[in-house]
């Protein structure tokens, strides 16, 4: 068959142009969701494969990067089906029930003031092994709120799922996330398990008694 | 509102997503609530933190140039990939689905008026085929779901007509019509390829195979029969033929042919 491209360069072009920008915010979701190089850039390829496919099928004025990630998303859930079961037990009765003390105060205080850029660094590293041991959902949803910072209404249509569960769904990977990222940083004494006060009900008596104590 | 209320929510509320009336009982809270504003201040920080640990990864160079490279093996031959997965559900109108029957889907040529009887075999029922496409007779049927079409199908022909799929975007289906081709009663689907008509016949007819020419597309096995400078293509699945016609160039209305999923 003669090598001759058939479709209307404009076309083409238009997709190129639209997708270009894309590509990193494709390929570091890609490298999040399938924690392998080689497996991430098959899927990019794979996502603008099909995007380029549907393209017509793009509603212009909608969110094109919202766009593509949903066809990776989809892409990605054909290829690891994994998913589906994963998702039972995350959003199932074997969800972990996660309360509202997640995190103690001496933590959260800890991480939103990092002394210095080596413990930003340490937070960094953190982070990123605490989101390594959460479900693909929990992972996807992490990824798709707070790195690519899609509309609930944009989460949901990547997800397949209603506005309402995303909101459930990505608390629950948010308090998941933290768990486990207080977890490991009072084992590894980044936190002081001693100034721990989690079990303290959050009073303002408490925090202003604190207050005072430091100052 | 209570803290814990304000606790549960502040991850919706950092994200805008509150209702106007809600997000500003927030803000009312949070300014008067102390312990409140720890929370708010920490879940701002770890946001962020989250966002500059796990984000900004760069796609390595050649990976564009690879995309790319797919993208053209696409733009010159769309035949390599006869399957398709779906994206998302398919909604009839966009998908340009092309009415297959259950078996097969078959381009019927049967006009009113056609020639009828024991001598009206492969030839005649080709030109039919033809005539059909280009008469343009109007659709009985133009479905928003391929359960109507299928419906509508349901008693008039011998073998169930179901949405065929195009693999090609541009390809959108029209309308279905019930006709018959010589005595074989037939489906005629119409389809709209980037402005351009395509018919294709569903029927059941031994004789429309006869000294069919056959090729192969994209894996696909294919015959076709010249008539008159255009070319019927079809395909056969479980009995039934598919027939397409279209005014198209012959490679355009293979690759269309081979890429269709009559059955499924």
């Amino acid at each position: 068959m003669p090598r001759k491209p058939k479709t209307i360069p404009t076309e083409r072009r238009l997709f190129e142009t639209e997708a270009r920008p894309h590509l990193d915010t494709l390929y570091s979701t890609a490298l999040r969701l399938t924690r392998s190089p080689v497996d991430a850039e098959d899927l990019v390829q794979d996502t603008l494969v099909r995007a380029y496919r549907f393209y017509d099928r793009f509603e212009a004025g909608t969110n094109f990067r919202a766009w593509l990630l949903r066809i990776q998303m989809n892409t990605f859930v054909n290829r690891y089906r994994r998913t589906t079961r994963e998702r039972q037990v995350f959003d199932g009765p074997m969800a972990t029930p996660v309360g509202e003390g997640v995190m103690s105060r001496a933590t959260m205080r800890a991480l939103t003031d990092p002394v210095g850029d080596a413990q930003r660094q340490i937070i960094g590293r953190e982070i990123n092994r605490a989101f390594e041991v959460l479900s693909e959902d929990a992972r996807a949803m992490v990824l798709l709120a707070d790195v690519e910072e899609l509309s609930y209404k944009e989460i949901a249509e990547v997800m397949g799922c209603p506005i309402g569960t995303v909101m459930s769904r990505l608390h629950r990977a948010r308090k998941q996330l933290q768990e486990s990222l207080q977890q490991h940083a009072v084992e590894l004494g980044i936190i002081d398990a001693e100034d721990d006060d989690t079990e303290d009900p959050v009073s303002l008596e408490a925090f202003r008694s604190r207050k005072a104590a430091k100052s | 509102m209570s803290c814990k209320l304000v606790r549960r929510h502040l991850g919706a509320f950092v994200d805008g997503e509150l209702d106007p009336a809600t997000q500003i009982e927030f803000e009312r809270h949070l300014e008067a609530c102390s312990a409140c504003q720890e929370y708010l201040a920490f879940e701002r920080a770890f946001r962020q933190q989250t966002r500059e640990s796990l984000g900004g990864s760069h796609a390595p160079e050649h990976l564009w140039a690879r995309a790319l490279h797919r993208l053209d093996e696409i733009d010159e031959a769309k035949t390599e990939y006869g399957s398709l997965i779906e994206i998302r559900p398919m909604r009839w109108k966009q998908t340009g689905l092309i009415a297959a029957a259950a078996g097969a889907l078959l381009i019927v040529g049967g006009v009113v008026g056609l020639p009828d009887g024991a001598d009206y075999t492969g030839a005649g029922m080709l030109q039919d085929v033809v005539d059909l496409h280009s008469k343009g007779l109007p659709s009985d049927v133009e479905a928003e779901a391929p359960q109507e079409v299928v419906r509508y199908f349901q008693g008039k022909t011998p073998f169930p007509v179901k949405p065929a799929r195009f693999e090609e975007p541009s390809t959108r289906f029209i309308g279905a019509r019930y006709i018959k081709v010589g005595s074989h009663p037939a489906a005629a689907l119409y389809y709209d390829h980037g402005g351009r008509r395509v018919t294709l016949l569903v029927f059941q007819s031994p004789d429309m195979m006869r000294n069919a020419q056959r090729t192969q597309v994209g894996g696909r096995e294919l015959y076709y029969h010249d008539v008159g400078g255009n070319v019927v293509t079809i395909r056969q699945h479980g009995g039934v033929n598919y027939a397409f016609f279209g005014d198209l160039d012959r490679p355009v209305l293979f690759q269309l042919a081979a890429n269709a999923r009559v059955a499924y």
